[in-house]
C-alpha cells in the first residue's frame, strides 16, 4: 500500500502548514493591534484605541442594515452597495479588458496600436476621471462605476495580452496542423492557455477596483462604504472610520483570496 | 510474445511482394531551401533538397541530430514555408498544413488542458465536420484502443509517460485518416516491445488501406528504418544540409523482424547505412 503510506504524511503536513499559517496570521494581527494601541497611547486617545473601536464596531454590527433615510444607513447597507458597485464596474471593465488584451496579444498590429493607449491611460488617477464620468452619466453613481471600470481594467488587459502572446508554438501548431476553426482555436487553445494569466489580471483588477471605490464614493456621496467614511469624518467619529478601514481591508483580503481560489480552479496542471 | 508474432503474420498474411506499382506521386520536394532569420543573420538549415515520394511508399529520413530532418518534414506538412523551392503534396502546392497530411510532432504537441480523449476528439471534430458526434466518438475510441490507451482516456497529458504521450499523438494523426502520414520520430520514446507493436499497427493501417497511404518518418533507429521503409533517405550534417544518399530497401514484404535480421540484403543495407551515418570510422581504417 505505498499509496496510503505516501498520503498520510502529506495530510499531516498540510494540517501542520495550515496550523502554522493561522498562528502566523494571529501573530501578525497581534502586532497590528499592538502598534495601534501604542499610537493611541502616544496621541492621548486622539486616535481611538482598539478597545473603544471594538465597542463601536459591536454597536454598528448590532443593527447593520437599518435605513433611516438617504444619508443614514447601516454599515451593512453601505458595504453591500459598495460591493455591488465594485462588481458592476469591474465586470464592465473586464468585458472590455479581456477582448482588448486578446487583440493585443494575438497580433503585432493590435499590440502596436493599443499598447500606447494602455500606457497613457493606465497611470491616470481615478479622481481625474470623475468629472468626465459625471459629465457623461449625469449621475454620481454612474460616474463611480465608470471610474472603477476605467481604472481597474488595465491589469486585466496587460495580463491577458501577455498570456495570449506567450502561447507556445507547439500549441499553435496543433491548431494549424488539424485545421482548427477560429472558434475552436480560441476556445480550445487561446483561452485555456491564457486563463491563468487572465485570472491573475482579474485579481489585480478587483484589488484596484476596491481601492478606487472608497475615493469614488467620498466624491459621489449617497450610500457606500466610502461615503460612510466621509460621513463619519463629518460626524467626528474616528472609531467609525477605523471600523470602516478594518472592514475595507478585510473585504479586500477576501476578494483577493476568492480570486486566488478561482485562479487555482481554472489553472491546468503544467506538464 | 506470441501475440506479437501472430499479429505480424496477420498483418502480412494477405500480401505478397510489395511493389510500388503506382506511378502517382504523393510528395514532390523541388529544390527546397529553408533559411531561418535570426538576430545573427540567416541560418540555412537545408539546401537544394530534391525528393520525390510515390504514393504508397514508406520513406525513412535519417541523419544526425540537428541536420534538418524535422525542418524538411515541416516543409511537407506546411508548418514551415521554404525560402526557396516548393513542395507538391497530392497534386497541390503546399501552402500550409492540411488534413490530407497527418502529423506526429517530435515533441508530441498535446494540449495539456485537454484529456487524452479530448485531444484526439478535437482534431477529429475539426477534420470531419460532416460526421455525427457518435461517429466521431467511435473513431476516437477505435484509435485509442489501437494505441492501447483506452483505459487512460480521461487522463491529462501531464499525467502520462513520454511513451504514452507519443501514442496519443500517433492515435491523433491516425484518427484523421490522412493520405500522407508525416511522423517525426514517432516511436523514439517507446520501449522495444511497445515500439514493435506500434510498427505492426502502422503496417496494419497501411495494409488496410491497400498500401495507398504514403508514410514519411524521421527516425534515429536504423533497424526500424529498414524494417518499415522502401527507401531510406540519409541526410548530411547541417548547416545547408543536403541529401547524402538514398538507399533502397529491397526486402520483400511481408517482413518478419526475426527473419529479416539474417537476410544478406538486410545485413548489407544495415552496414551501408551505418557507414553513411558514421563515415569517419570508415575513412580512418
Ligand atoms: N524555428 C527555427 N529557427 C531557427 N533555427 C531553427 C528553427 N528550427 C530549426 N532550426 C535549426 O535548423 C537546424 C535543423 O533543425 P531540425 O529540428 O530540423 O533538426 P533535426 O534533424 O530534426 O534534429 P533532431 O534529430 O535533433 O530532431 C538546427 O540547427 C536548428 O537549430
Ligand atoms: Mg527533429
Amino acid at each position: 500500500m505505498p499509496k496510503a503510506d505516501s498520503r498520510k504524511p502529506k495530510a499531516t503536513k498540510i494540517m501542520k502548514k495550515t496550523f502554522s499559517n493561522i498562528a502566523y496570521f494571529l501573530g501578525s494581527m497581534a502586532i497590528l493591534i499592538g502598534i495601534w494601541q501604542l499610537i493611541s497611547i502616544i496621541t492621548k486617545a486622539e486616535i481611538p484605541s482598539p478597545v473603544s473601536t471594538w465597542a463601536v464596531f459591536k454597536e454598528l454590527m448590532a443593527e447593520p442594515f437599518y435605513d433611516r433615510g438617504p444619508n443614514d444607513k447601516g454599515i451593512g447597507n453601505n458595504l453591500f452597495s459598495s460591493i455591488g458597485r465594485v462588481f458592476t464596474g469591474f465586470a464592465l471593465g473586464s468585458i472590455i479588458a479581456i477582448p482588448m488584451g486578446m487583440l493585443m496579444g494575438s497580433t503585432k498590429i493590435g499590440m502596436s496600436l493599443l499598447n500606447p493607449i494602455v500606457q497613457i491611460l493606465k497611470p491616470v488617477s481615478p479622481l481625474a476621471w470623475f468629472p468626465l464620468g459625471l459629465l457623461a452619466f449625469k449621475d454620481s453613481g454612474g460616474a463611480t462605476i465608470f471610474i472603477i471600470a476605467i481604472t481597474s481594467l488595465w491589469p486585466t488587459v496587460i495580463n491577458t495580452a501577455f498570456g495570449v502572446s506567450s502561447i507556445p508554438q507547439d500549441h499553435k501548431n496543433v491548431g494549424k496542423a488539424f485545421g482548427f476553426s477560429t472558434w475552436k482555436y480560441l476556445t480550445k487553445i487561446v483561452i485555456p492557455y491564457s486563463l491563468p494569466h487572465i485570472f491573475t489580471g482579474l485579481r489585480l483588477s478587483i484589488g484596484i477596483a476596491w481601492v478606487v471605490i472608497v475615493a469614488g464614493e467620498m466624491l459621489s456621496g449617497g450610500v457606500g462604504i466610502g461615503f460612510f467614511v466621509w460621513d463619519s469624518w463629518n460626524g467626528l467619529s474616528l472609531e467609525k472610520i477605523l471600523v470602516a478601514i478594518l472592514i475595507i481591508g478585510g473585504v479586500g483580503l477576501l476578494l483577493d483570496k476568492g480570486f486566488n481560489a478561482l485562479q487555482n480552479l481554472f489553472s491546468w496542471e503544467k506538464a | 510474445m506470441t501475440t506479437l508474432e501472430n499479429s505480424v503474420k496477420f498483418v502480412d498474411s494477405a500480401s505478397d511482394f510489395h511493389k510500388i506499382n503506382s506511378t502517382e506521386t504523393a510528395v514532390s520536394i523541388k529544390d527546397i531551401t529553408v533559411s531561418f532569420k535570426g538576430s545573427k543573420g540567416t541560418f540555412t538549415a537545408i539546401k537544394d533538397i530534391n525528393l520525390t515520394i510515390k504514393k504508397g511508399e514508406i520513406v525513412a529520413l535519417i541523419g544526425h541530430s540537428g541536420c534538418g530532418k524535422s525542418t524538411l518534414m515541416n516543409t511537407i506538412s506546411g508548418m514551415v514555408t521554404p525560402s526557396q523551392g516548393e513542395v507538391i503534396a497530392n497534386g497541390n502546392i503546399v501552402k500550409g498544413p492540411g488534413p490530407d497530411r497527418g502529423i506526429v510532432f517530435q515533441n508530441y504537441s498535446l494540449l495539456p488542458w485537454l484529456t487524452v480523449y479530448k485531444n484526439i476528439y478535437e482534431a477529429v471534430d475539426s477534420v470531419f465536420k460532416e460526421k455525427t458526434s457518435i461517429e466521431k466518438h467511435e473513431l476516437v475510441e477505435e484509435n485509442l484502443k489501437m494505441v492501447n490507451l483506452i483505459q487512460h482516456k480521461d487522463k491529462l497529458p501531464g499525467q502520462l509517460s513520454g511513451g504514452m504521450k507519443q501514442r496519443v499523438a500517433i492515435a491523433r494523426a491516425f484518427a484523421i485518416n490522412p493520405s500522407i502520414l508525416l511522423l517525426d520520430e514517432p516511436f523514439g520514446a517507446l520501449d522495444a516491445l511497445t515500439k514493435g507493436s506500434m510498427h505492426i499497427e502502422l503496417l496494419k493501417l497501411w495494409n488496410l488501406d491497400n498500401r495507398n497511404k504514403t508514410i514519411v518518418m524521421v527516425t534515429h533507429d536504423i533497424e526500424e528504418a529498414i524494417f518499415l521503409s522502401d527507401r531510406v533517405v540519409v541526410m548530411n550534417n547541417g548547416p545547408e544540409a543536403t541529401i547524402k544518399k538514398i538507399v533502397d530497401i529491397n526486402l520483400p514484404r511481408p517482413r518478419n523482424k526475426k527473419d529479416i535480421a539474417h537476410d544478406p540484403e538486410y545485413v548489407r543495407v544495415h552496414d551501408e547505412l551505418l557507414n553513411l551515418l558514421f563515415d569517419k570510422f570508415s575513412i580512418e581504417d
